[in-house]
């Protein structure tokens, strides 16, 4: 469990992080989602002690994670695949992190055997490829068995057969209870993975919501013989009907059903009658747009 | 499964182990003072310098070696982003400077006390005939070569303070080499009166005090010089920590 909440951080006069409030629960993966400087890494950092909030409290399975007598049991995260000495081998970077918590060698090497490390356990790190460092890095984040499983941008430079390890293991921990969170900037990637979602943008909360309900309720497209008998038939209080063509007309506020069953009470023939989803991309992007930090000239 | 103090030393020393470059920077360390020891033994005619004075001729270069050492334990975390791992792991921050601290000074002692036994064995061995041989068993011997230890061990120790205090290789050892080798320099600048007294206290001049067989009138006494130098390594420490734990990593 990852609760934020009230945070804010400033560097300077620039506020990165503007009192941020969410959770990300157990048994689920939550997507953390913002156009590019919107304040995903430095939210990431705060929750992981890096860097100390300016005001509000970020709270690892309930208690400041500074407090936690086996920190790697509680949060395990992945910030920065190259933040590791490239002269050391990959079973030395781990092993030296493990031997702060008494972790035995035997997780080192199971968790190089999960990413798929061994191997390459005895290489230098320095040579590995950048998809190689995310498999480093992610078995460093789950080398202390962790309840909170956090990775920012986990699947950059993987290759596709990596993206679906990726994918796999992450809804392979929130299946076993664990919380999981990951950061993108990739609506498309964090959709195929994430139940939960938190989309932020200038260091603002802009949605908490999931998949399905941030694809849903463009409204609904009706193409029927009569519109003008349709409209006043379907029309109430939070409904909207806006004629799209010379039979067409776009309706929301109502569900496909209502309408269905109200053309049908009335002996108006309907010919098309479909839910308008947004794609993810589009909700992401309406969402985003005021938000966006570094935008193209247009 | 938690955090120990021992096992954040067992994770800096297997950091330390793991990587060549510590290797390779404590074996020149040992190298250049053994080396510079023999050449003064054997080419120097003395100069009032005793045996053990000429053997330990290397310690100001492998002070400097052994310093550097340090540095890039310290500085290295930053320079390679290490750091994040580090302080994910141990987020109460300050343990991993104490035990960093440990394993650089205890390698730093341990290679630079046996370093400087073998700079005096070797050096005896290839001694100017004009300078007077010395034993182990003769006055201030045993605590020349054991304070050479202790005093690099303890520069060992500044490096990775200044490395962690600075987070830079480059700045971090510059800082090192002004207040190991120009520091001195400059106080002669000073005017004599002021320049007397200022001197004997200076890092380099109190800590080397120690190995020097018999003290002199400008210098401390031998223990006296090692607890002012291991003073200056305190307040790198203290300043080391401050950062550590006040500001963002």
């Amino acid at each position: 469990m990852i609760q934020i909440r009230e945070v804010t951080k400033r560097y300077g006069a620039k506020t990165v992080v503007d009192r941020l409030s969410f959770s990300a629960k157990p048994g689920q993966v939550t997507g953390f989602l913002g156009p590019n400087g919107a304040g995903k890494s430095t939210t990431m950092r705060m929750i992981i002690g890096l860097d100390a909030p300016t005001s509000g409290d970020v709270l690892i399975n309930g208690k400041p994670y500074v407090s936690s007598k086996a920190p790697l049991h509680e949060l395990g995260g992945l910030l920065d695949a190259k933040a590791v000495h490239p002269g050391r081998t990959a079973v030395s970077h781990l092993l030296a992190l493990a031997r702060t918590h008494g972790i035995p060698r035997s997780r080192v090497d199971e968790v190089l055997g999960m990413a798929g490390l061994s191997a390459v356990a005895n290489k230098r790190v320095g040579a590995f490829s950048l998809g190689m460092g995310q498999r480093l890095g992610i078995a460093a984040a789950l080398l202390g068995d962790p309840a909170v499983v956090m990775l920012d941008e986990p699947v950059n430079g993987l290759d596709p057969e990596g993206v679906l390890w990726v994918r796999n293991l992450l809804a392979g921990l929130a299946a076993e209870g664990r919380t999981v969170m990951l950061s993108s900037h990739l609506m498309s990637e964090v959709s195929l993975i994430a139940d939960h979602l938190i989309i932020i943008g200038r260091g603002k909360l802009l949605a908490d919501t999931t998949v399905a309900e941030l694809v849903t309720a463009e409204g609904v497209r009706v193409v029927t013989a009569d519109p003008d008998a349709l409209r006043t038939v379907i029309s109430g209080p939070g409904v909207t009907v806006t004629s799209t063509g010379a039979e067409e007309l776009l309706v929301s506020g109502t569900s496909a059903r209502q309408i269905g069953l109200a053309a049908a009470r009335r002996g108006i023939p309907l010919f098309e009658l479909t839910p308008q989803n947004a794609s993810l991309e589009e909700a992401f992007m309406d969402l985003t747009r005021d938000a966006v930090e570094y935008e193209a000239a247009r | 499964m938690k955090i120990t103090p021992g096992g954040v030393v067992a994770a800096e020393w297997t950091k330390f182990s793991s990587l060549r470059s510590t290797w390779i920077t404590t074996g020149t360390s040992v190298v250049v003072l053994i080396a510079f020891g023999m050449i003064a033994s054997a080419s120097s005619s003395g100069d009032g310098m005793s045996a053990v004075d000429l053997a330990l001729s290397g310690s100001t270069l492998a002070a400097l070696a052994v310093g550097v050492l340090g540095v890039l334990l310290g500085a290295s975390e930053y320079t390679t982003g290490m750091i994040r791992a580090t302080l994910a792991a141990v987020p109460r921050r300050l343990p991993v400077l104490w035990s960093k601290s440990l394993v650089a000074g205890l390698a730093g002692l341990v290679a630079m006390t046996a370093g400087a036994f073998a700079a005096f064995a070797l050096g005896s061995a290839v001694l100017n005939d004009d300078v007077g041989g010395l034993s182990l068993g003769d006055d201030g011997v045993l605590r020349a070569l054991f304070g050479a230890g202790l005093y690099l061990g303890l520069i060992a120790v500044l490096g990775v303070a200044l490395g962690m205090l600075v987070r830079a290789s480059a700045g971090a050892i510059a800082i090192l080499a002004g207040l190991l080798l120009i520091v001195p320099g400059l106080a002669l600048l000073l005017p004599r009166s002021i320049s007397e007294a200022v001197t004997p206290y200076l890092p380099s001049n109190a800590g080397s005090a120690v190995m020097a067989l018999t003290p002199g009138d400008s210098t401390l006494a031998p223990w006296t010089g090692l607890a002012v130098f291991a003073g200056y390594v305190v307040i790198a420490l203290a300043a080391a920590a401050y950062r550590l734990k006040k500001t963002d990593a």
